[in-house]
């Protein structure tokens, strides 16, 4: 894994911070340990030997979305300080620090394979030698169960030749929390069953584990040996080829869509989601205040909902404010979904909108 | 590891009972999350953008740590913490995000750092009267993008909007990059809603104008957290400009430049920016336009009802045509509104060794350009120097206000050439009339030249005030020059 960048860490510490108003984190927090260059500068004296590593100062370096929203503003082309900020964590876990907070997610995750105690996979598993493989992961599968129920639904309806495997967690919170090591295991492990599965392509509605399939598995040495598709993309290209026939959907009104960050500012994909969604006859399509590649996070990036609960929550809260108003809010991933809701918001997953209007 | 002797400024801190005793009582009014005793808190709150911070900062040392951080949640909430201080003598330092450039948020005798940011509500906004009623602790950008989703604007854009509060743009009597059509600070606020010393909260009337006695709110723009706490605002706000028109000028030298910005002021149009830079700026800002080469870029930015903005952008292509103008169109003022907000460079050169800082003056027309060679010269004397620059970044029918850049590789000691460099700059604005700051306020620093700006009985009568509203000496210790910051004096 990389080790920090030191001389953009150092560069960002010296910055005041000219990107806080986009870091979700620092606006709900309000707390200077926790903006961006806050973390900058503590993370460079940790670096340093200026200071001892403990869990207070783990605690507010792990105070990061990981959402890129600082990256809008940022003057330094080529730093991305979540990156930064997982390499100096590593550091902490090699001291022996750890953060409370994630240890019973952790100890899930060493013992089951999943943060949530049972492991990942759709409500319905379909095992067999199907071209695409559908993974649902963890989060998805422990918190809404119905949002993959309504994929493979769509799967059958189009007549895809799918499978599902017997899924681990994709690394993500693992990496997430220093645990550099249990995040290769879990990807050799991943790797072993998709390579097994003969797909030829995968698809999956969570952008956490697309994240971590593209762009971490191959430092991990588990490099997988098929494409990695996003949900909407999928849906989109069987819609086009008539393989869906979205109807009206009576009585609904207006909708929103909210980007997921990683999807909207990793991966460059906020089109898809609505082209897809003009595809229901008569649908309206209300845009949020911020949107496409500056959304603002839900909460949810990098756990954040398991490991500062209070703080997640409030900024869903912040982020359900930004919706037009009247307008349901309809999302593509099983972390928006999930905080959005526990904000206070009612959200439906892509794939269960979808549902709705094909089935 | 950082301890108290390696705080370079820090006069005062309070043994560990009397902060554990202060905790506990700060909790029952701010609750447990509103209340941090954690050093993580404490050195994060440390500093501001003052560079002196920067450069401890590369050492591994900090100016001065508070021994508590309080996140207060209302007015309510800010009155008892002060009302409790008062009771300790315990200082208090009001924070918001920290981007004051002169060590003003600094808890110099340490005590509480009281950290505005949970305050960030806009309470009300109404249009129909052009006014908007905040809390303190919202960030600026954030405030803007409320009334811009909303039809409005604040119509205040300082460099620093989107790493500062509300609050702070009143402490330290800011002014922003849009000012010559909107005002500053100070010509936006109908009312403020503040905490005295002891507790009590003050408000103002949400009226146009007054005639009932001097304004008591005005007292506290500009008053950078040492004579209580602003915790909200109404402020004018201004329907969205329907039109906007970007215009730039080359002139062959400042004092064309100049001349044509206060003839386009004096005959009263009111670009919301106007910005005249000397050469070497134009140089490193505009390197791509080709005729501005060797010559001074004057930009301007016009916005408003259409009516207007189509009459003042006549008036301002006349009087820069009619002094040597050579019109640039658009795209430097395109350039400038990208690149505006990047700040990068002064990081690059921080971590590469440099000093780097800006100095804020104002003067008069008359004094415009001299003040700029004079103050040139003087900054180039000082041994290290290899930058000294400068531009006009604010227009007014008196005069403007002169923004200069330093940086410098000083040979020995960093500070010395700090207050050697600010000395020269300082002592040379003051002998040609200037005023020693335009709109980055005061703090730390320039309190050693407050005498000066302001007479003996000047400075005087503002600590009457000070004794007056804040008996026990609570608020910002050591600030506004209004009381020896020991350990920077030396």
């Amino acid at each position: 894994m990389a080790e920090v960048n030191r001389k953009r860490l150092l560069e960002c510490a010296l910055c005041p911070n000219m990107c806080r108003c986009e870091c979700p984190v620092a606006q709900a927090a309000g707390r200077e340990a926790v903006a961006p260059s806050g973390k900058a500068r503590l993370a460079h004296l940790l670096l340093e030997g200026r200071l001892p590593w403990s869990e207070a100062a783990l605690e507010a370096l792990s105070a990061c979305l990981g959402c890129r929203g600082c990256t809008l503003l940022c003057p330094f082309p080529e730093l991305a300080l979540d990156d930064e900020l997982l390499a100096a964590r590593r550091n902490a876990a090699a001291a022996g620090i750890c953060l409370p907070a994630a240890a019973p997610f952790d100890h899930n995750l060493k013992k089951y394979g999943s943060p949530y105690g049972s492991r990942g996979g759709p409500a319905a598993a379909k095992y067999g030698d199907g071209e695409v493989l559908y993974f649902t992961g963890c989060t998805a599968a422990a918190n809404h169960p119905a949002a993959a129920g309504a994929a493979l639904a769509l799967f059958e309806q189009a007549g895809v030749s799918y499978q599902t495997i017997d899924e681990y967690c994709c690394g993500y919170p693992a990496e997430t929390w220093g645990g550099e090591t249990l995040a290769r295991q879990l990807a050799a492990e991943n790797r072993a069953r998709i390579a097994k599965s003969g797909a030829r392509r995968l698809v999956t509605g969570c952008p956490e584990c697309r994240y971590t399939f593209t762009r971490r598995y191959t430092e991990w040495g588990a490099a997988l040996p098929l494409p990695v598709v996003d949900s909407a993309g999928f849906f989109l290209e069987l819609v086009r080829e008539g393989r869906l026939k979205p109807r009206a959907l009576e009585g609904a009104g207006p909708v929103t869509y909210h980007d997921p960050c990683l999807a909207a500012r990793l991966e460059e994909k906020w089109e898809e989601p609505r082209i897809l969604l003009g595809f229901i006859p008569g649908l309206s399509l209300a845009e949020a205040a911020c949107a496409k590649r500056s959304t603002r996070c839900c909460g949810g990036g990098r756990m954040l909902q398991l490991t500062f609960p209070a703080l997640s929550e409030a900024i869903a809260k912040r982020r359900l404010a930004e919706f037009p108003a009247g307008a349901a809010v309809v999302t593509a991933c099983p972390f928006c979904r999930e905080n959005l809701a526990a904000g206070g918001g009612a959200v439906l997953d892509l794939a269960e909108l979808l549902a709705r209007a094909c089935l | 590891m950082l301890d108290f002797s390696e705080m370079m400024l820090q006069e005062r801190q309070l043994l560990s009972s009397e902060s554990s005793e202060l905790a506990g009582k700060l909790r029952v009014i701010a609750g447990e999350q509103g209340v941090s005793a954690s050093p993580v808190d404490r050195l994060a709150t440390c500093r501001d953008y003052w560079p002196m911070g920067s450069l401890w900062f590369l050492e591994g040392k900090a100016p001065a740590l508070p021994d508590l951080v309080v996140w207060p949640a209302d007015t309510a909430q800010v009155a008892a913490v002060l009302a409790l201080a008062g009771e300790h003598g315990v200082p208090v330092t009001p924070y918001g995000e920290g981007s004051g450039a002169l060590g003003g948020a600094i808890p110099l005798r340490g005590g509480i750092v009281l950290d505005l940011k949970r305050m960030n509500q806009v309470r009300e906004l109404d249009g129909e009267n052009l006014m908007v009623t905040v809390e303190c602790g919202l960030n600026g950008a954030l405030y803007e993008e409320h009334l811009n989703r909303r039809g409005f604007t604040g119509g205040h854009i300082p460099q620093s909007i989107r790493c500062s509060t509300v609050g702070g743009w009143l402490a330290c009597r800011a002014a922003g990059q849009f000012s010559s059509r909107y005002g500053k600070i100070e010509d936006m606020v109908v009312a403020l809603e503040a905490v005295l010393p002891d507790g009590t909260v003050f408000s103002g009337r949400r009226v146009p104008r007054t005639a009932t006695g001097p304004r008591l709110d005005h007292l506290f723009i500009g008053s950078e957290g040492a004579l209580g706490v602003i915790t909200a605002a109404t402020l004018r706000i201004w329907p969205c400009p329907e039109e906007r028109s970007l215009l730039s000028f080359a002139f062959a030298g400042l004092e064309e430049g100049l001349e044509a910005a206060r003839l386009i002021i004096r005959a009263g149009a009111r670009p919301a920016v106007v910005r005249l830079y000397d050469y070497a700026e134009t140089g490193h800002h505009f390197p791509e336009v080709k005729e501005a080469g060797g010559r001074c870029m004057l930009i301007l930015l016009i916005e408003g009802d259409r009516r207007l903005a189509a009459a003042e952008t006549q008036m301002a292509r006349e009087a820069a045509l009619a002094h040597g103008g050579v019109d640039t169109g658009c795209g430097p003022v395109e350039h400038w509104l990208e690149r505006r907000f990047n700040i990068s460079l002064a990081s690059k050169l921080f971590r590469q060794g440099a000093v780097v800082d800006t100095i804020e003056v104002s003067s008069t027309w008359t004094g415009a350009a001299p003040l700029y060679r004079a103050m040139q010269e003087a900054m180039l004397a000082v041994e290290g120097t290899a930058l000294a620059s400068g531009h006009y970044s604010h227009v007014y029918p008196e005069g403007a206000a002169l923004y200069m850049t330093l940086c410098g590789f000083p040979p020995g000691e960093k500070a010395d050439y700090y207050k050697r460099i600010w000395s020269a700059a300082m002592e040379t604005c003051l002998s040609l009339g200037g005023a020693i700051s335009h709109h980055h306020g005061i703090g730390l620093h320039r309190g050693l030249w407050m005498e000066q700006e302001h007479g003996g009985a000047g400075l005087e009568a503002l600590r009457r005030v000070k004794q007056a509203l804040d008996p026990g000496a609570i608020m910002n210790p050591g600030k506004l020059g209004l009381e020896e910051a020991l350990e920077w004096r030396k």
